[in-house]
């Protein structure tokens, strides 16, 4: 499995946000200030890549071989939403400072949907991402990179780690876009939520354009 | 019956699997439950149980004009000792008092309850430097050479205090901010706010305030503004309870000392001495006619 690829891929191509529809909750809730977006962003990362180490296991070594792979969403989220719960009580014994910058915004990633995505697509074989609209290009080399259930658990975390950084990414974006936009002198009826939606609206646009690079 | 069939009940159920996922589902449960109560027991942070009591009595706005995030910020301060209750406008007087009794300490200083005003009235009577066609917001607009307005300390009316209020007491007419007194809790974002500084706080009991803070001479501000305090003193002479002192050219009221007569802003020819309660202005020259009687 090609790295860039999967890089690439996870920040602009398949963007959970912009252009999975994944974790909108979150990417217009807490976009008003970039620093909680940032923070958002970055305990949404945390626990995509602690999904990603625990459920690709999970499923690849109990679910699967008993043959009860149907029953991953239930026991994803409830491996989510637990080891979200320790890592909340883990943070606010051992790193205070770490807890109140990213601890409020735990609760609040425990049951997303971009976090349940992420178990899915980690554990997802070829012709599940393909059907579900995922596309894997080869940033350099031009060429299509097969994506198959054969993820190794390096794969895994590098995906949850990109796909973290690109829903990051994408809220920071807006928040800045945001901040702008509230200054602006913009026609009553749109000022607020609604100019935001069509802010977000213009950057799933403007990241469409991966899709088509490669 | 055949509903049933469609709906796949009453076919073979495949008791293997459904046991195997029962006994995973369980057994996934019962690992995740040890773990939370193992790793709670470990990492148990002992919180001062008097920061939830505090919370409660607080008023609750999560308004942050204290500085601290939200009320919750506020009562974990005030518990550790960091905060007094001072900083916080909104609570009231009973919840202050509970307050200090938890926290075992003597309330300070009985301080008054305030709310805003603001200190200026010039408006659309106070020229204009120059043009404006940037962004809606004073604080933008006070980039630009100091705002449009001739006087340097007018309100430019474009409402950076209103969009900062979060109990929707200012509004912009007549090209100034109004604060509404009866809304108005005197927490203190739109002071912070204002590029000009004009609004101030006053004792919630005051009845005038001075809607003026030019330092100018009176002849400059005679060219620039019609509603603008020219330093008479005519207010200071009026006082009878020498409430009131011209300090650079801005006449300043001793709460302290004012009874509330009102004459000071009979006397004053500008007319920049104003009630507090807009209402009082209409029920002024009632109390007038009674005191003749």
């Amino acid at each position: 499995m090609d790295v860039l690829g999967i890089i690439f891929a996870a920040l602009f191509a398949n963007n959970f946000v912009l252009s999975q529809f994944l974790g909108i909750c979150p990417f217009l809730g807490v976009s008003k200030k970039t620093n909680s977006a940032l923070g958002m962003g970055l305990a949404v990362t945390a626990v995509m890549v602690i999904t990603c180490v625990v459920t690709y296991p999970i499923y690849t070594f109990i679910l699967k071989p008993l043959g009860i792979d149907y029953l991953n969403i239930i026991v994803f989220i409830l491996v989510i939403a637990s080891l979200v719960q320790i890592l909340e009580m883990v943070l606010k014994k051992f790193s205070p400072g770490l807890y109140s910058s990213l601890g409020i915004y735990l609760p609040l990633v425990t049951t997303n949907c971009a976090i349940l995505g992420i178990a899915k697509v980690v554990t997802a074989t070829t012709t599940d991402l393909a059907s579900a609209g995922f596309v894997f290009k080869n940033v350099v080399l031009g060429k299509w990179v097969e994506f198959g259930m054969a993820m190794s658990l390096g794969e895994a975390v590098l995906s949850g780690l990109f796909y973290g950084l690109g829903f990051t990414l994408a809220i920071v974006l807006l928040a800045g876009l945001r901040q702008k936009v509230d200054k602006l002198n913009v026609a009553k009826p749109l000022r607020g939520f609604p100019m935001t939606m069509i802010t977000a609206c213009f950057m799933a646009m403007a990241f469409y354009i991966f899709t088509l690079i490669g | 019956m055949n509903l049933l069939l469609f709906a796949g009940i009453g076919r073979d159920i495949q008791w293997a699997s459904f046991g195997i996922a029962i006994a995973i589902m369980v057994g996934v449960a019962l690992v995740m439950a040890g773990l939370i109560i193992l790793i709670s027991r470990f990492c148990q942070v002992k919180e001062d149980p008097r920061i939830k009591e505090v919370e409660q009595r607080l008023a609750g706005a999560n308004c942050g004009a204290c500085g601290h995030p939200g009320c919750a910020g506020f009562a974990k301060a005030l518990v550790e000792g960091k905060a007094t209750l001072d900083s916080c406008g909104q609570t009231d007087k009973e919840a202050q008092i509970e307050i200090s009794n938890i926290l075992g300490i003597a309330l300070e200083g009985n301080a008054e309850p305030t709310i805003a005003v603001v200190a200026c009235c010039g408006g659309s009577q106070c020229d204009d430097k120059y043009e404006y066609q940037g962004y809606g917001t004073c604080v933008s607009q006070n980039m630009l050479a100091g705002g449009r307005k001739a006087c340097e300390v007018g309100c430019m009316g474009s409402g950076s205090c209103v969009d900062a209020c979060p109990y929707m007491a200012i509004e912009c007419y007549e090209g100034y901010a109004h604060i509404d007194p009866d809304i108005c809790r005197s927490c203190g974002l739109c002071i912070q706010t204002c590029p000009k500084r004009l609004i101030k706080r006053v004792p919630k009991s005051a009845k005038v305030y001075i809607a003026c803070s030019t330092e100018c001479r009176g002849k400059d501000v005679m060219s620039k503004c019609k509603a603008g305090c020219i330093a008479c003193g005519k207010c200071e002479r009026t006082c009878p309870n020498g409430a009131i002192h011209l300090v650079n050219n801005v006449p300043i009221i001793d709460y302290s000392k004012c009874i509330n007569c009102g004459k000071c802003l009979e006397s004053c020819p500008r007319h920049c001495i104003k009630y507090v309660h807009p209402e009082d202005a209409v029920s002024a020259p009632e109390a007038k006619t009674d005191e003749n009687k």
